[in-house]
């Protein structure tokens, strides 16, 4: 291959002396050697791509790394679309079967990768056209073939399978479904039922969506000049077309109000896998960015010398590694801390974890500890110069984020700057020690040992894709669950058989409940009114010394609801169809009446002993509403509820306990109920009731939005 | 005081390769001491890497303390004579390096990459590892407890993480292949000050230790360094001298050694001015370091052996694995061949007939583990849903009967051969990864030159030696089929 010429080096020097080694203290470094960040070269083509190159011939291999400018959408009942487009996208194109593009493909030894948002091709300089010539028919003509999609949608079926069994990816469901809720990108996780929902049209229309010149960045590293650069940028990509990008901003992330615990059974594990995360308000370039970076790295971002590791590994030995991740991402950012623990010390590992946030929070770091953190800092930069990709990547960062155009030349510069005090204030600025999502994948026997991080003392369970677990193990139930909600109908119209109830329910035309309630934590009252007119009008208002805070009104056409702003107007909201549809799908005198209609919406979890009664547990789901009722098996009487609610700031949980149920006309009501939400708790009790009084219609209009 | 004068170098070779972009330059020599040398001057970048790398891995082993060499490599990040617990990674990272170290079946490698202001450093710290490492009691016990996390984490926790093990376990029986790395819980748990002394003296001496260093330096300079911190450190047994005089209290080193321990310098043993201290210490410098190293050899399989594994996993899973050749020979560069037309890239036979076509396999692939004794080679398949385990054993058992029946077409041998070019640029593209490939092949293939002949090796293969090593290897009365079931 090469000529390769030995030489016996025949020694000039046989000997050398030199002075006594003292090994006792650590050779000191001589002045750090000087970064150069080269400045990569960018230009457009027409179409509205942005081409950075980076030119080093030290190996003859050449990339192409192609980035789409479109944010990431939502997919919703199609979560996995944009994955399963991007695992498609090299399934064949107009002029290439599969096999062929595969077989042409390794026959150069070239990498090619594509996802929904980039391509990326590896090759070597001497087969870059044959390189490109593949790229470019995929990224121009990919055809997703039907024999391919049902394939790949089918080995999605066997991969969601085994997702059961592997911790991480059920941490990474978890976490990013509770950081970034539903309504977010980040946090749409594709189950079975989604994947499901998706058709061949889904990806096709994604693909000419998604696979756009126009805010796109094509990344050239490697062994290329700049005139050949150019050449093949133009002359491959020049004339590619499509649309305009999707532009789109969603939530940045859902602080939690207390600390929550969210547990996601691993049947069999002998280690949890424990993750503390929550939202940072911060866009990449931010000002605050680089000094949180060195927080970061400081509390467990890489390295043996962090306090979590030296505190969960080195000195407690809980744990093989421990660390933190900060991620700041245009749509939303978050910090981490995660690790894996045998069972034994899960509840122990949490403390140190709290702690060290708390540590933080309270007290600067000694000049010592932040200075080796700096060092550290510096020094991977310094070595992440040496792939000709980072120059690049820094080049893609400046463009994509619109950063500054010397972040990267003054990031040496501004890490050094960062002191003591920066770390304590941006602890005290980002770390909120009681506002923590504290996650857990592991064997349900450390469950019991949670309870005590949880701030209202409930853990939220989850299933391996991050949704609320259903397999919470219920007593089967001795009724169906129509009879469930006729038991309760004949408890509550005081009869003997459902003819009688039906009777007598049908005779209530309108109800008008006047209710006082007292939140738990502060001295004021206010008053609830509810006005209820058949079939499907009703009103509630929340009073406060006679001035309205809160109203919602639903007929059979629509649904608003007003709330007093901050600076005393009001804020209205009109309800989407569907979510009307939603609300009148449990409208009537009583709830479980319209139940019974819907019954095929209703599902019966089985018995389940709360205090010493046993409840039957009926659960239904209209729209982003979950909600449970726990109807007891002795008094038929419906005693508890749950209401699990997915809003713009997350899920939001609610239990009400129903209490002193009371005979008012014939029909028993409950006196006393009891919300709790969050951590606070308010009682309304029941002053006035009065059935079939006249009410005017015009309470019930509303005006048509816009 | 006095100087050191120590002849510097036994023997050096200078590689002086023609100037083509693509070859890696690189000088070698061996140490008074039997340390062997590697530099590699690449100045683009103002880093450099420092490795040691130790021939020693979990088939030095005892059988009854499996683990041992890699709870050992723990314990050697806990301090020396001149470190404190704690301080090495801390003398890394306060100076801007990153550290790592790893254990496989035949060795134990080290390494450190910082800015290159900081080759003194490096040196320093890898020879305080090397001269008197020192562990203490609460080390000890924080890393028995680390390892077994970490054999949790990796092993335990992951679905078929054990399948390395298992598969090991059940295809050796008398070769120390038979448990992997991470070892067996009780066996770290009977590890005992005794082992871990053994351990240092037997294994973690110069001429055991290949020291390579890549990326920006001065080749000359480095030499006087070497030989500074490395140089110094004495041949023969007269570093287990040295250790015994730290470790033992003196009536114990009067036993063994027949002299008082204060006849040595209490400052600087080497530096020993008194007769019998000089004259004891010259005698275990020309006692020779004979390395122990396992001479079993696997006996053949006789029988195909068929098992099941139960572990916490939805999708079954099934290996079928066969006694490998050793890494450095003919029959091993013919396999990885063979291997990478079978499974490596999308267009391999594997992923097109099982995954893609027949649709039995959520992944499929094969190959051999790379060993310094003839190892095991593995053909191995996760059933998609809903797959009969047995279907996919019998799709595996076709890709297998297809490589000793017939031969690898023209086009899939010269893709083979292209792969490997790409991956043979890709692979030495960082100064940390040439740092680590040139001790691998000095250590493994005798030869640190294969760096820039890899290639050339492949074109001395036919596609008739791999039909060959297919018959030769995948025997069906000699093999393993191993199934992975769920729980």
């Amino acid at each position: 291959m090469k000529h390769i010429i030995i030489v016996i080096l025949s020694l000039a020097i046989t000997s050398l002396s030199f002075a006594q080694i003292d090994r006792s203290k650590a050779p000191v470094p001589g002045p750090a050697p000087e970064i150069n960040i080269a400045d990569p070269i960018v230009f457009d083509l027409d179409n509205g791509m942005k081409v950075i190159l980076s030119t080093n011939n030290k190996i003859p291999k050449v990339s192409f790394n192609l980035v789409m400018g479109s944010d990431p959408r939502l997919e919703g009942e199609k979560a996995g679309l944009s994955d399963l487009m991007g695992d498609l996208l090299l399934s064949g194109t107009k002029n290439r079967e599969k096999d062929q593009l595969d077989q042409e493909k390794d026959f150069i030894g070239a990498s090619l990768f594509a996802s929904s948002n980039s391509m990326y091709l590896s090759v070597l300089t001497k087969h870059m056209d044959k390189g490109l010539d593949l790229m470019t028919d995929v990224m121009k003509n990919a055809n997703f073939p039907k024999a391919e999609f049902d394939r790949i949608k089918k080995q999605y079926e066997s991969d969601l399978y085994a997702v059961k069994t592997d911790p991480n990816s059920m941490m990474s469901n978890a976490m990013y479904k509770t950081l970034f809720t539903e309504e977010h990108p980040y946090g749409e996780v594709m189950t079975e039922e989604t994947l499901n929902n998706i058709t061949r049209e889904d990806v096709v229309d994604l693909y000419k969506k998604q696979y756009t010149p126009a805010g796109s960045y094509l990344v050239i590293v490697g062994d290329i000049n700049e005139a050949e650069a150019k050449k093949v940028a133009e002359e491959r990509f020049g004339d590619w077309e499509g649309g305009v990008p999707f532009e789109k901003e969603y939530n940045h992330g859902i602080q939690p109000k207390n600390n929550r615990v969210i547990f996601v059974e691993k049947p069999g594990a002998v280690q949890s896998v424990i993750n503390i995360a929550f939202p940072i308000p911060m866009t990449p370039g931010d000002e605050d960015q680089i000094k949180l970076s060195v927080l970061n790295k400081l509390l467990g971002g890489g390295g043996f010398g962090t306090r979590l590791m030296q505190n969960l590994r080195e000195d407690k030995a809980y744990t093989y590694g421990a660390y933190t991740q900060l991620n700041v991402r245009r749509q939303g950012s978050f910090m981490s801390a995660s690790g894996n623990f045998r069972n034994e010390v899960t509840d122990s590992a949490i403390v140190q974890f709290l702690y060290e946030f708390q540590r933080i929070t309270e007290a600067v770091p000694t000049e010592e500890e932040l200075s080796l953190n700096k060092a550290s800092m510096a020094g991977s930069f310094a070595r992440r110069l040496e792939s000709p990709r980072t120059i690049a990547n820094f080049a893609l960062n400046i463009h994509r984020n619109n950063l500054p155009k010397d972040y990267y030349q003054t990031y040496l510069k501004k890490l050094s700057n960062t002191s003591e005090t920066d770390i304590l204030e941006m602890a005290q600025k980002y770390i909120t020690p009681n506002n923590l999502n504290i996650i857990v994948v592991g064997n349900k026997d450390v469950l019991e040992k949670l309870k005590q991080f949880d701030g209202d003392g409930e853990i939220e369970i989850l299933d391996a894709f991050g949704n609320p677990s259903k397999e919470k193990s219920y007593l089967p139930a001795d009724i169906s669950k129509t009879e469930v909600l006729e038991k309760y109908l004949m408890a509550i119209t005081g009869t003997s058989n459902m003819k009688k109830a039906n009777k007598k329910l049908c005779k209530i035309k309108t109800i008008e409940k006047k209710a006082i309630i007292v939140p738990d934590q502060s001295p004021m009252e206010l008053k609830m009114t509810t006005l209820y007119k058949a079939p499907n009008n009703s009103v509630t208002k929340m009073e406060f010394n006679g001035m309205v805070l809160q109203e919602e009104i639903i007929n059979e056409d629509r649904g608003m609801s007003k709330t007093m702003s901050q600076q005393g107007g009001f804020e209205t909201t009109h309800m989407t169809d569907d979510e009307l549809k939603a609300e009148l799908k449990t409208s009537a005198a009583f709830t479980e009446m319209a139940l019974i209609k819907n019954i095929e919406d209703v599902e019966l979890l089985g018995m389940e002993e709360i205090e010493d009664q046993t409840y039957y547990v009926l659960q239904y789901t209209f729209g982003k509403t979950t909600t449970t009722g726990y109807y007891n098996k002795t008094t038929g009487l419906k005693d508890r509820g749950t209401t699990l609610r997915v809003t713009d700031e997350g899920p939001q949980s609610i239990s009400t306990k129903y209490s002193d149920y009371s005979k008012y006309n014939g029909y028993l009501l409950p006196n006393t109920t009891t919300q709790i939400v969050e951590a606070a708790s308010m009682t309304s009790t029941l002053k006035e009731v009065k059935f079939n009084g006249k009410i005017d219609d015009k309470v019930f209009e509303i005006e048509e939005s816009n | 005081m006095k100087k050191i004068i120590t002849s510097l170098l036994v023997s050096s070779l200078l590689f002086n390769l023609s100037a083509q972009e693509t070859s890696i330059d690189f000088v070698e020599f061996d140490l008074d001491n039997g340390m062997h040398v590697i530099l590699h001057e690449d100045n683009s970048t103002p880093i450099v890497a420092v490795s040691v790398m130790y021939h020693v891995g979990s088939k030095n082993e005892n059988p009854n303390r499996t683990g041992f060499a890699h709870f050992f490599e723990h314990l050697m990040f806990e301090g020396s004579e001149n470190i404190e617990r704690g301080e090495f990674d801390k003398y890394i990272e306060r100076n801007g390096g990153t550290l790592n170290a790893y254990t496989s079946q035949d060795k134990t490698y080290y390494y450190e990459i910082f800015s290159s202001n900081n080759l003194e450093l490096g040196l320093w710290l890898e020879s305080e590892r090397l001269l008197h490492a020192k562990v203490d009691n609460k080390g000890i016990e924080t890393q028995r407890e680390v390892v077994k996390e970490e054999k949790r984490q990796r092993v335990d926790n992951q679905p078929y993480g054990s399948f390395m093990a298992e598969a090991f376990d059940r295809l050796f029986q008398k070769h120390p292949y038979k448990w992997t790395p991470i070892g067996y819980m009780e066996h770290l748990d009977a590890a005992q000050e005794e082992d871990y002394v053994n351990f240092y003296k037997t294994f973690y001496v110069p001429a055991n230790a290949t020291l390579s260093i890549a990326g920006d330096i001065n080749v000359e300079e480095a030499k006087v360094l070497i030989e500074k911190y490395f140089g110094s450190i004495p041949k023969g047994q007269a570093i287990n001298l040295y250790r015994d005089y730290l470790n033992m209290n003196n009536e114990t080193f009067k036993s063994t050694y027949g002299e008082d321990k204060s006849i040595f310098n209490k400052d600087n043993f080497f530096a020993t001015t008194s007769k019998d201290g000089k004259a004891l210490i010259n005698k275990y410098k020309e006692i020779e370091t004979v390395i122990p190293r396992p001479e079993i050899v696997e006996p053949p399989l006789e029988k195909e052996i068929v098992d099941t594994v139960y572990d916490n996993i939805q999708l079954p899973a099934v290996f079928i694995g066969y006694h490998s050749p050793a890494q450095n020979t003919k029959d091993a560069y013919a396999l990885e061949m063979l291997n990478s037309i079978i499974s490596g890239g999308t267009s391999a036979r594997m992923n097109k007939n099982i995954v893609e076509e027949k649709e039995l396999a959520v992944s499929a692939f094969s190959f051999a583990f790379p060993l310094e004794d003839p190892g095991m080679a593995l053909f191995a398949g996760i059933a998609s849903k809903d797959t009969d385990i047995e279907d996919l054993k019998k799709a595996l058992d076709a890709e297998i009967s297809t490589a000793k029946n017939e031969l690898v077409t023209e086009k899939e041998f010269q893709k083979v051969k292209n792969q490997f070019e790409n991956d043979f640029y890709s692979s030495n593209s960082s100064v940390a990864g040439k740092a680590e490939a040139l001790a691998n092949y000095h250590v493994y293939f005798n030869n640190t030159n294969l760096i820039n002949e890899q290639l050339k090796v492949y074109e001395d293969i036919t596609r008739e030696d791999l039909k060959e090593v297919a018959q030769k290897y995948f025997k069906d009365n000699a093999r393993l089929i191993l199934y992975y079931l769920p729980k």
